[in-house]
């Protein structure tokens, strides 16, 4: 059993090493329900001295603690006691949670998001030629546009998941159907979220695309 | 089933704690479990543990025993109205009983030792006399009672600290360091030994083979803390605080084993010479009491968390 007298901050407070401010907070409050003046316990078990010089002891370790510039001085002294390792502090430190997205909830933990995922696939893949195909075309049709993402090997719902462009309106986009396509305002957004995923020049896509709508408007 | 006996002392210091209405229940509990449960009223010269299990007088004792009008104590112990349950009660004893002799105590605890039985439950007095602190000693497992009052912790925190000390002393003498006992008893007079720790404390200083020994003796030690008569409003955590305290201070291991809610009908039981967890079994007190028999029951697995240790990351 190691001495009271021993303990060094961290253990004086019962905390980890990566304890957040919070944590060092609630330890010290604790601490003090057991040992101050008022406390039933502390009464019992020890002199006024002794409570004083633990009190103080208390005292000290929290204000090393919460503040940071000397929490960091203090941690590197115990490091270089070799009492705690160098990595803990910095490691161990609890993220922040931030809000859960709402439309990711089956992805498992600790796998890339989606979009990372989906990105790196499009990246490993080489499709320069078809891209440049399409992209030398005046008119730039749905069905050019799907059969690049069939060449990348994407499927529709992951283009809904990573663009949140609907499945219905990516349909009607892949598969040139006039009738069901948003207003065009809202059609060259669409367009150019699709062509930056894939990488292409955005401009040259929603032209070719509005052209080839019009063209085929035309020909009714 | 234990195939040993199992020695349980419940003492804590200060009368009135419920140390004897804690006894007849946990007893009861055990009895009730199939556990073979003897109770021994070793609160000489204040017997009155019968009274809580429903006798009026109790024809033969501690006294029989004594007197050597019977050969072996689990003659003298008595069946109660509970199957499984036994007292050995010490009404019958001298009024002076309360004075015992030394050679009288150590027959005691020796008998106690070889009583056949699963569990031995060991009422004891308020007060830290010699007699108390050895019966408690005695035992493979000490619970000390207490209530949510500044007076009741004060008495138990004495009475802790007394049984440190007489533990500390009786390693000392059992390894024969009485060089060491000598040197301190002469500077305990001078004022320079204030507490038990402090023994400790300069045998190490003074001799750390010695020191690593007592320490490892002090370790084995096994100690449980009861709160009774809880009340709401009071510090929930204050038995846990209070395990806390004694084992960063002590060489020893402490164990809080839970709050028992104080119950008005407690007296109701009293009066009615019925046994409270038979009487009102479905009561939060009788929960408690419940609950407090499991975890003294309960091996101890791991370690109650050690101090200057890191918590997990």
């Amino acid at each position: 059993m190691e001495r009271f007298e021993d303990l060094n901050y961290y253990e004086l407070l019962e905390i980890p090493v990566n304890a957040s401010p919070f944590e060092i907070r609630q330890a010290y409050r604790y601490a003090l329900s057991i040992y101050e003046e008022d406390s039933m316990i502390s009464d019992s078990f020890f002199s006024d001295e002794e409570r004083n010089a633990i009190l103080h002891r208390i005292e000290e370790a929290f204000s090393t603690l919460i503040d940071k510039s000397q929490r960091v001085v203090y941690d590197k002294e115990l490091t270089d006691a070799g009492v705690i390792d160098a990595s803990l502090p910095e490691k161990g430190k609890p993220k922040s949670k931030g809000p859960i997205p709402l439309f990711s909830l089956k992805k498992t933990g600790g796998q890339k998001s989606l979009f990372a995922r989906v990105k790196n696939r499009i990246e490993k893949k080489d499709f320069t030629e078809i891209s440049r195909e399409i992209l030398s075309k005046n008119l730039i049709s749905g069905k050019d546009l799907e059969r690049l993402r069939k060449h990348v090997g994407i499927a529709v719902d992951e283009i809904f998941e990573v663009t949140r462009i609907s499945l219905k309106i990516l349909t009607a986009i892949e598969s040139d159907d006039v009738a069901s396509l948003p207003r065009t305002f809202y059609l060259k957004n669409f367009l150019k979220a699709y062509a930056e995923l894939f990488n292409l020049d955005s401009g040259k896509v929603i032209d070719g695309y509005l052209e080839n709508i019009a063209y085929l408007n035309n020909r009714k | 089933m234990t195939i040993m006996t199992q020695i349980y002392a419940i003492g804590g210091g200060k009368g009135g704690s419920g140390k004897s209405f804690l006894t007849a229940n946990l007893g009861a509990l055990f009895a009730r479990q199939g556990h073979n449960t003897v109770l021994v009223d070793l609160d000489l010269g204040g017997s009155n543990l019968h009274s809580l299990l429903g006798f009026r007088q109790v024809k033969k004792g501690l006294n029989s025993y004594l007197n050597k009008s019977v050969s072996d104590l689990s003659a003298v112990a008595v069946p109660t109205e509970i199957p499984n349950l036994h007292l050995i009660s010490s009404v019958d004893c001298s009024l002076e009983i309360g004075n015992l002799f030394y050679a009288q105590k150590v027959k005691i605890i020796n008998a106690i030792h070889r009583l056949p039985f699963d569990i031995v439950l060991i009422d004891l007095g308020a007060g830290s006399t010699y007699n108390v602190l050895d019966f408690f000693l005695s035992a493979h497992e000490g619970i000390f009672v207490f209530t949510p009052e500044p007076t009741s912790i004060q008495n138990t925190v004495q009475f802790i600290k007394a049984i440190y000390l007489r533990k500390v002393k009786q390693i000392l003498k059992h390894y024969a360091f009485s060089n060491v006992v000598n040197e301190l008893a002469r500077e305990s007079e001078a004022g320079l030994v204030r507490s038990p720790l402090d023994i400790v404390d300069r045998v190490m200083v003074k001799d750390p083979d010695r020191g690593k020994l007592l320490e490892k003796e002090l370790h084995r030690l096994v100690f449980k803390l009861v709160l009774n008569q809880y009340r709401k409003h009071i510090d929930e955590t204050l038995g846990n605080k209070i395990e806390k305290v004694c084992n960063r201070h002590f060489y020893a291991g402490f164990q809080f084993l839970g709050n028992v809610t104080h119950d008005e009908r407690v007296h109701n039981s009293v009066l009615a010479k019925t046994i409270f967890v038979n009487k009102y079994p479905y009561t939060p007190t009788s929960t408690d009491l419940k609950h407090t028999a499991e975890m003294m029951l309960q091996k101890p697995g791991k370690k109650s968390s050690a101090i200057g240790k890191y918590g997990e990351i």
